[in-house]
């Protein structure tokens, strides 16, 4: 077998590596262990979030990336459901109301359409949260929901009417490295030559990259989520809280309360069917991905707290979801000077959906060897980014006993 | 032939309304997992998660050509609860469930 490109991963980015290359005329092989969407792209909400986005280049990805998807469902076979909602995020103590208010500049300075509620326009706005106890709320009305697995379905059969080809349930043996280049890689279904190699193996990243002799600093976070009977709609926007904010950006700032050590923090969006995913958690417990019953009490409590309107809803599932962590909260797209043909496209924690467009896009055009039409500063992505003494450093802060 | 034709419009999950041509199509895609019968189709993904059809996914697996031992775990709650008798529920500690 040959493929100008083999791309290692069958999630969201994956896919749309393969979708966005494919599409330019390269031909394109995707080698996944399972079949697609068996790891964090489906174990996720719906959300594509703008204003969980650090101002800079994180931002101005998510805000080229989101762009993109109205184009892409034209173009698609299948339905991704991309909508706009706009998000908001609950305040709910005095404390909290400073952080978000020079957050919200922040994301205004950087073209983001935020504003301050205060407790009765937050009402007004969200009458689901009629009895909590809210010192107000940001607002934002970019931000969108799309189908997570429809998305990564809809990479994926974009890929293939491109000429794609997918070896499923397929493991890697080993790469072909000559001269510091990697040439090939050798599957239980045989040795595929090739001129590059894209490892989007998410929190997998780092076991594919140790096959090559290279340390990516990336852990698994989970996520764990509650999935309610479809109800009709309870909610305009994404809803989120300060809390998530930190739990995302600033585990160092939480408390040592347990909810603060299980990252509880508000998410809540609707799907098309009417089922309520609310979450969640930012845990670092290893690839474990079982859900257990002190988040789930967790996550209804604050929940409820914020949404009344919630408690009379049945849940009917709980899942969890293990999102790629980096020692920065942004993702590693890079190319490897000791290692030629590689590209990393990984660690976008809970981002993927929201940055898979502009990620595929990259890395098709990094192949291409052609200028980035996002302008994206890819120094700030780099694996050259972390020192050695980063990795080592962050390997052993999250090394699971 | 009428009778195939029948088959092919039968519903397999109830909840979802999925059929079992869409689950043969999502079979003949690659798909060789429960998980993957989920997530290309949203079969056993509804209000009773599979109590009915994932017995009869799990045959429809079990007798392709590519066949291979079908694991799939069982996630909490057993029994709908609403949000609020969760909330007020005891935590339990670090292990519990």
């Amino acid at each position: 077998m040959h493929a100008d490109v083999v791309i290692v991963g069958g999630g969201v980015i994956g896919n749309a590596v393969a979708f966005y290359c494919a599409r330019a005329g390269m031909s394109v092989i995707l080698i996944e262990q399972q079949d697609i969407l068996n790891g964090t792209s489906s174990a996720c909400d719906t959300a594509i979030h703008l204003q969980s986005k650090n101002p800079g280049i994180h931002l101005a990805m998510a805000l080229n990336s989101i762009k993109k998807y109205p184009a892409l469902q034209k173009e698609f076979d299948v339905d991704i459901h991309f909508t706009i909602t706009g998000t908001m995020l609950a305040i709910q103590r005095e404390e909290q109301w400073e952080v978000m208010k020079s957050f919200a500049d922040r994301q205004k300075a950087a073209g983001l359409n935020v504003s301050l509620l205060d407790p009765a326009q937050t009402l007004a706005k969200q009458p689901a949260m009629k009895g909590a106890e809210l010192v107000g709320s940001t607002y934002c009305d970019q931000d969108a929901t799309i189908h997570p697995q429809n998305l990564t379905k809809a990479y994926c059969f974009g890929a293939m009417k491109h000429g794609a080809k997918y070896l499923l349930y397929t493991k890697i043996r080993s790469f072909r490295i000559e001269d510091n280049c990697i040439t090939g890689v050798d599957t239980d279904q045989g040795m595929i030559s090739c001129r590059w190699v894209v490892n989007a193996g998410g929190v997998f990243a780092p076991f594919i990259g140790k096959m090559m002799g290279l340390d990516i600093p990336i852990v698994p976070r989970r996520g764990q989520i509650l999935v309610t009977e479809p109800v009709p709609k309870l909610t305009n926007t994404i809803v989120n809280c300060a809390k998530y904010i930190a739990a995302k950006f600033r585990p160092d700032l939480l408390g040592n309360s347990v909810e603060d050590r299980l990252g509880i923090g508000l998410s809540l969006t609707q799907t098309e069917r009417g089922n309520l995913l609310l979450g969640g958690t930012r845990e670092f417990v290893g690839y474990n991905t079982r859900t257990t019953r002190q988040a789930m009490v967790l996550i209804a409590k604050h929940g409820t707290a914020i949404i009344p309107a919630l408690k009379q809803i049945n849940i009917i599932r709980s899942f969890a979801g293990l999102r790629p962590y980096t020692p920065d909260s942004l993702p590693i797209i890079s190319t490897v000077p000791e290692l030629k043909g590689l590209v990393i496209a990984a660690g976008h924690e809970g981002d993927g959906l929201a940055l898979s467009a502009v990620t595929g896009e990259i890395v098709s055009e990094m192949i291409a060897g052609k200028p980035l039409s996002s302008g994206i500063d890819l120094s700030q992505l780099s694996l050259a980014r972390f020192s050695r003494e980063d990795i080592d450093r962050f390997y052993h802060k999250y090394a699971i006993a | 032939m009428k009778e195939d034709h029948l088959q092919e419009e039968m519903i397999i999950c109830r909840c979802q309304e999925v059929t079992e041509a869409e689950v043969r199509q999502a079979i003949d895609q690659g798909c060789r997992s429960l998980k993957g019968i989920k997530n290309r189709t949203e079969a056993m993904m509804g209000l009773c998660q599979g109590r009915t059809c994932r017995r009869l996914i799990e045959r429809m697996l079990s007798e392709s050509p590519q066949q291979m031992p079908v694991t799939q775990s069982y996630r909490p709650p057993v029994r709908t609860l609403t949000l609020n008798t969760l909330a007020e529920a005891e935590e339990g500690g670090e292990n519990a469930c």
